[in-house]
């Protein structure tokens, strides 16, 4: 929605190519930096933006860097360090970057700024907003289905927006399939912190929990682990993954994923950069594009019953078609179509 | 809360206080000498990578403890180095150590395992049931069904105070805390002794970090040390630079964190932040409440150079 339709079509043709490296036609020198809040060996989230980076290196040969920023007053510098330098493309992937974004927008209208999952627009300063609630939506049928329980829980690092979104759909979708199926919610406050999460977890498994879906970024690997643990200890317990394709990362236990493909979406931006088509408003991808999606593990496809794969299917394409519209949170202020 | 939900939120306590119990132990005898190592932190996640590469290399978690201790004493040398060796400020120079263990390991992780990261699965240390002591009913299984780097902090604390309070070489160590320039006068070498101090600190701290990677979490994040250093250093106040009381401050530390997972879980509807702020409530409320009448070793934080 709310974008040119061109961006649209640039975008699925991406997604169609993928990492193939195909020749580009356009060889104009772009230069891109990644700003990420944390390190991008977190196999999810800022992995995916990594990743984003490399391939609009390769796919784009452009000129790329990236840079992790540890503190808010270090968000400011790097934008002024990157955008002095005549950096044309600044991606900076977090809701929490959007103030910074803001004051470096005004001060280098020449440099573009796209902040993941920001909520703030100026005319070079442009929010990428991920629909992952749609993906976690249908992660959210997925585990109430498999769950012998009835109970399912979420491990978030902190109850930011973006999260937020995140694990009210996986609430709707888990209703969807069963109503009285129980939902816990934990926020360890770290997303890195891999020990409480693991903590956070082990107690959510104790309180009867036996599908986990998280959304945090290293600190997943706690997640996992507490999953894998309480196999080993004779429980049914499965985990699904977040933000990107993690079913490798733990194929054992993550029957599937809630995923962005970041990657394919940062080239998609650059190279509706190049069209002139970014600027003064928010970009959205979701599963229209095929931005976001839930993909089974093939290696766990088995557990999944087939008729609780035909209704993700089927509510995959009434969400693509708008018949069913997830619940999400506002990113971007006085945003239309919210509840 | 029944029994069985009482036993797993003290075991899940006693699991997050070990680390800060190994940490905070050793920073006790460091600040005694009188530095203190604000680059623990540094150490911790230092420990944490070197115990995964040393488990996963020998696939022997045994052999990934020792490389955590010897990769926890390396990176308090290098602080040592400057803060004793050259009297740089200790405040500043522990900064940039964390800082830059932070950033260290993070560099050698993605070298190593890719940049985009992999879980590891690291071969990790089984608890040890200690025989009648895990018995025991409430606390048994959370204190006595540990992995045995739990055991290593219990025998330290009394260890660590009879060495402290009863033998001339714990006295040499507090005067060179208090009272340096006496403690020269008697002879005694101030820098060596704050030297071997620190380094010892910066092996339990390594210790702590493999812990929490070989014997808690089974797997490496980049930041996974995530705030343990600082947190050990505020135990060491709450435990009044005592071992003994070090200990139970690192376990009431983690049942305070256990706490907030416990009650987030059950369900209870109240703001999540404020959960996550118990533990610090709860430090604060008994820093206030108690330890207003210790105080810290005199000479903590400030450099020799007068020999």
């Amino acid at each position: 929605m709310n974008r040119p339709s061109r961006f649209l079509s640039i975008l699925a043709s991406v997604v169609a190519v993928g990492c193939s490296g195909g020749d580009s036609e356009v060889d104009v020198a772009l230069r891109a930096a990644l700003l990420t809040s944390g390190p991008v060996s977190d196999a999810g989230w800022y992995a995916g933006a990594y990743d984003g980076l490399k391939l609009i290196e390769s796919f784009l040969g452009a000129q790329v860097s990236h840079q992790q920023t540890r503190t808010p007053a270090e968000f400011d510098e790097a934008f002024l360090a990157y955008a002095a330098d005549g950096y044309d493309l600044i991606f900076a992937h977090g809701f929490e970057y959007q103030d910074a974004a803001i004051r470096a927008g005004e001060l280098f209208p020449n440099t573009t700024i796209i902040v993941s999952g920001g909520g703030r627009v100026a005319a070079n300063v442009v929010p990428l907003i991920f629909r992952l609630e749609e993906g976690s939506y249908l992660a959210g049928m997925a585990a109430a289905g498999l769950s012998r329980t009835g109970i399912v829980g979420m491990v978030g690092g902190v109850a930011i927006p973006p999260a937020q979104g995140t694990f009210r759909a996986f609430e709707a979708g888990a209703r969807a399939i069963d109503p009285e199926v129980r939902v816990l919610e934990t926020f360890t406050g770290d997303w890195n912190d891999v020990a409480a999460a693991k903590e956070a977890t082990v107690a959510q498994i104790n309180r009867g929990a036996d599908v986990i879906i998280h959304n945090v970024d290293a600190a997943s690997f706690g997640v996992f682990q507490a999953v894998r643990e309480s196999v080993a200890a004779g429980r049914t317990t499965w985990a699904l993954g977040m933000n990107s394709d993690q079913n490798d990362v733990a194929p054992d236990v993550i029957v599937g994923s809630a995923v962005i493909r970041i990657p394919e979406a940062f080239v998609a931006v650059a190279l509706a950069w190049q069209e002139g088509d970014v600027g003064g408003e928010a970009i959205y991808a979701g599963s229209n594009q095929q931005v976001v999606d839930f993909v089974i593990n093939p290696a766990l496809a088995h557990v999944v019953p087939l008729d609780l794969l035909e209704r993700i299917d089927l509510s995959r394409t009434q969400i693509r078609s708008g018949e069913l519209v997830v619940p999400r949170v506002a990113f971007v202020e006085g945003e239309v179509g919210v509840r | 809360m029944n029994e069985i939900e009482i036993a797993l939120f003290l075991e899940s306590g006693v699991r997050l206080g070990i680390p800060l119990a190994l940490a905070a132990l050793g920073e006790t005898i460091t600040e005694r000498s009188g530095v203190i190592n604000i680059g623990l932190e540094g150490s911790i996640i230092a420990g944490a990578l070197g115990g995964a590469v040393g488990a996963l290399a020998f696939g022997d978690p045994a052999v990934g403890v020792m490389a955590g201790a010897l990769a926890g004493v390396a990176v308090a040398f290098v602080f040592a180095a400057f803060a004793i060796g050259l009297g740089t400020d200790q405040i500043i120079t522990g900064t940039a150590i964390t800082l830059g263990g932070l950033g260290l390991t993070g560099a050698v992780y993605q070298a190593r395992f890719g940049a985009t990261g992999t879980a590891l699965t690291l071969p990790t240390l089984p608890s040890a049931p200690v025989p009648l002591l895990s018995d025991i009913p409430w606390i048994g299984g959370a204190l006595f069904d540990q992995a045995p780097t739990a055991y290593v902090a219990y025998a330290l604390a009394p260890a660590l105070w009879y060495f402290l309070f009863r033998t001339a070489w714990g006295l040499e160590l507090r005067a060179v805390g208090e009272a340096p320039i006496a403690a020269h006068a008697a002879g005694v070498r101030v820098r060596r002794v704050r030297f071997l101090a620190t380094v010892f600190g910066g092996g339990l701290a390594g210790l702590a970090g493999a812990h929490l990677a070989l014997a808690h979490a089974g797997t490496f994040a980049e930041g996974m040390s995530a705030g343990r250093g600082f947190i050990a250093i505020a135990v060491v106040v709450l435990g009044r630079w005592n071992p003994l009381l070090v200990l139970c401050a690192a376990l009431f530390f983690g049942a305070a964190s256990a706490l907030q997972f416990f009650l987030q879980a059950f369900g209870f509807d109240a703001p999540y932040q404020l959960f996550l702020a118990l533990p610090y409530v709860l430090t604060l409320a008994a820093l206030a409440g108690w330890v207003g009448r210790s105080r810290a070793p005199a000479a903590l934080a400030l450099p020799w150079r007068s020999e």
